[in-house]
């Protein structure tokens, strides 16, 4: 028959893809894992990642007077910043300390009386040693610079014997209003250092969501055993049916469905909670290599293994111990400082290569583009492993 | 249909396969003509399943060579396994799919377009008789309707070589009867069959040839009369008696027609050319000899004891 070949394989892997995910569907238990569990990690990384774009800035403005309040509303009308009021400056010092902000400012008492008495003051600002609270100082310049603008003008009305004092810094306040602005944007360029916020620990949701896909991918495993102690799999090898083919469609099952929760999560959480996961079709590519290569490890270990129990204990140990190794747990940055070589053996894991395309994307807002070497390291680990895994499953089908 | 005749649809030979130590098959060969049936018949362990599961493709093997249709057959071989069809000995279902979505799955691996699958399916759920649980979960059915199941999947696409491994263990007679006849209809139809099975009356009814096989090794091979022939044409008369055995053996030997006697354990044996013609006469002299008879059996020479001559083996233990 003259059917051609390689439509036909990849229809066949399709029907045997599609038939596991119905066949894992049909499994009430697994409805918890295909659907709830992929929204459980949208809350925790929402809640841990979630709108952390806006950098906050507490203030202290207790007695500062009418200028001072005037002072912390323009800061607090600045776009992008997250402002809270403090009490006292030793509650906004503990609160930057504890990374609960990124800077603060202190208006101190009696600002207002001695700025009107023509004396200068000292405006106090607390920040932790990062590129965000450089951006909430210049925040703060800019609102000192246009208060003293007005202060300087409503001075000179004075000494000119226009007005006086508070009427001359009314009106100047008005005509401030109603002209035109010098806007600055800002830019930062240059590498910062990847891990800024020590304090909270701060691993990005991508190593959570890297970890969890690498997991739900290689549950694959334990179906593929099944389909063999079933003996549907020998059944398959004796139609028409390659080897290859049996287990490009046994993987894509898993594949497609771990797929659908690492986008459904990436999404979920970026729009829901402004989590950032950089140029959404580079964290696309990206979820989509990596989730290849944890399909193919769970058809390697799905073939090597006779036991399904077995299987997916050590699924998850070896989950686990390449996420840990890979840096989803510890930061790859900080391994490089500590220890190169672990550094280096922690490439062998397509989790430090997933992690390193998402920094590049996220951090330095690189598109596919950038990442295109990492790309293709993982979608090589996943061809490797896959044409490992057709070569075991082949000996176990055909071998006893 | 001669040994290396073209048009043979199975063509196999020097099959041999060991594990470990063990020589499961040892240089299995025959040939299946279309519209043939062909059977293999042996106790646990011959090698039964271990030659089928190198014939089908499922099985690398240590030596020898398939043909199907013409074409050499190997695990790796997807064209060659398009036209057979198998039913493994152990049910390889699964159990969470109803009959219908079993048929379909298989089907669509056999690369059937999807409006032919669906009316083949629903002729083959007939045949199995399973049309009625069509869209039930196959783990909700009984053994021998799972059983049907297994088998219904190896006939879907109409295969040119439809190889059944006891295909019939555990299935109630009613369906067992069912199951024969679709695999004779089959192969009125054309189809070789290869058919191995425990069951002699199924061997005698299927089969026009039979290859008897022991210790991975075919030790006889041809028609149900021509396998006789290998033991002799006679039929046997089986007495179980108590008396004076040894004289009446002497005795009905003399008779015309009986071709021997011997004393077995609680009772004589006797071969003997139409031996219901000569029941009385035999009797007679045994009574007379002052031999008491309790039973008398009479046996038309069969495979079992083709079998049994051959290896001296029951054919089931
Ligand atoms: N995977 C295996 N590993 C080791 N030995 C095996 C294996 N499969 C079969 N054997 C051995 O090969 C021999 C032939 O087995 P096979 O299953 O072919 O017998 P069979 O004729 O089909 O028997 P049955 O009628 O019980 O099905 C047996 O001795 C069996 O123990
Ligand atoms: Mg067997």
């Amino acid at each position: 028959m003259g059917v051609p070949e390689k439509g036909c394989d990849a229809v066949k892997a399709l029907v045997i893809g599609a038939n596991s995910v119905r066949r894992l569907l049909r499994d009430r238990a697994n409805i918890f894992f295909v659907f709830m569990l992929p929204m459980l990690l949208i809350l925790v990384l929402g809640a841990a990642f979630g709108g952390g774009s806006d950098p906050r800035m507490g203030i202290v403005a207790e007695g500062s007077g009418r200028l001072g309040a005037e002072l912390a509303d323009s800061v607090r009308q600045t776009e992008g910043v997250d402002v809270r009021d403090y009490p006292d400056k030793d509650a906004l010092v503990v609160a930057v300390e504890r990374g609960q902000l990124e800077a603060g400012l202190i208006i101190p008492v009696g600002y207002d009386d001695t700025l009107r008495g023509g004396g200068s003051v000292a405006l106090e600002f607390v920040a932790r040693t990062d590129p965000t609270s450089q951006a909430l100082r210049n925040t703060v310049d800019s609102a000192a610079v246009r208060q003293g603008t007005l202060l300087r003008a409503a001075a000179f009305a004075e000494s000119q014997g226009v007005m006086e004092f508070s009427d001359a810094l009314e009106l100047a306040g008005r005509v401030a209003e109603a002209s035109p602005e010098v806007l600055v944007t800002q830019e930062a360029v240059g590498e910062p250092f990847v891990f800024q916020r020590l304090g909270t620990f701060d691993m990005g949701a991508y190593s959570q969501l890297l970890l969890f896909i690498f997991l739900t991918s290689m549950t694959g495993s334990s179906a593929l055993i099944q389909s063999r102690r079933l003996g549907v799999s020998r059944r398959m090898l004796a139609t028409p049916t390659s080897v290859g083919t049996i287990l490009a469609g046994e993987s894509l099952g898993r594949l497609a469905v771990a797929l659908v929760q690492g986008l459904f999560i990436i999404f979920g959480s970026a729009i829901v909670f402004g989590v950032d996961w950089g140029d959404p079709v580079a964290a696309a590519a990206i979820v989509i290599v990596f989730s290849m290569g944890a399909a193919a490890t769970g058809m390697l270990m799905g073939a090597v293994f006779k036991n399904d129990q077995q299987a997916g204990g050590l699924g998850v140990v070896i989950g686990l111990g390449l996420a840990a190794l890979g840096g989803c747990m510890l930061p790859l940055s900080i391994m490089k400082l500590f220890s190169p070589g672990l550094w280096r053996v922690a490439h062998v894991t397509p989790h430090a290569w997933g992690i390193e395309a998402f920094e590049e994307i996220i951090i330095r807002d690189g598109t596919v583009a950038d990442i295109g070497l990492q790309l293709a390291i993982l979608a090589g680990f996943a061809a490797v492993v896959f044409v490992l895994a057709t070569w075991r499953l082949r000996v176990a089908l055909t071998r006893s | 249909m001669g040994e290396g005749s073209p048009e043979a649809v199975l063509r196999c030979e020097g099959l041999r396969k060991s594990y470990g130590g063990l020589v499961a098959v040892d240089g299995v060969g025959f040939h299946i003509a279309p519209g043939e049936t062909y059977g293999l018949l042996g106790p646990n362990g011959a090698g039964k399943t271990t030659s089928i599961s190198m014939i089908a493709g499922l099985l690398e093997r240590d030596a020898g060579e398939v043909m199907v249709a013409g074409k050499p057959l190997t695990t790796r071989s997807t064209d060659a396994k398009r036209v057979v069809g198998l039913v493994p000995q152990d049910i390889a279902i699964y159990p969470d799919l109803t009959a219908r979505e079993n048929l379909s799955f298989f089907g669509r691996l056999y690369g059937m377009p999807k409006v032919e699958l669906k009316q083949r399916v629903a002729e083959v759920l007939e045949i199995v008789g399973l049309a009625d649980r069509a869209g039930d979960r196959a783990e909700e059915y009984s053994g021998g309707m799972k059983r049907r199941l297994n088998i219904g999947i190896g006939l879907l696409h109409r295969p040119r070589l439809l190889i059944l491994d006891e295909p019939t263990v555990g299935v109630d007679p009613q369906s067992r009867n069912a199951i024969l006849e679709s695999v004779e209809r089959l192969s009125v139809e054309g189809m070789a069959v290869l058919y191995t099975t425990h069951y002699m009356e199924e061997a005698e009814r299927l089969c026009d040839r039979v290859a008897i096989i022991d210790s991975g090794k075919i030790v006889a091979e041809g028609t149900r009369r021509e396998l006789v022939e290998l033991v002799g044409q006679h039929d046997r008369v089986r007495l179980t008696a108590t008396g004076d055995l040894k004289a009446a053996v002497d005795a009905a030997c003399a008779i015309d027609g009986v071709k021997g006697a011997d004393v077995i354990d609680g009772g004589i044996d006797f071969l003997a050319d139409r031996a219901g013609d000569r029941l009385i006469e035999i009797l007679t002299k045994v009574g007379a000899s002052g031999v008491i008879v309790s039973s008398v059996r009479v046996e038309e020479p069969n495979l079992e004891a083709v079998f049994l001559h051959l290896t001296g083996k029951a054919l089931r233990d």
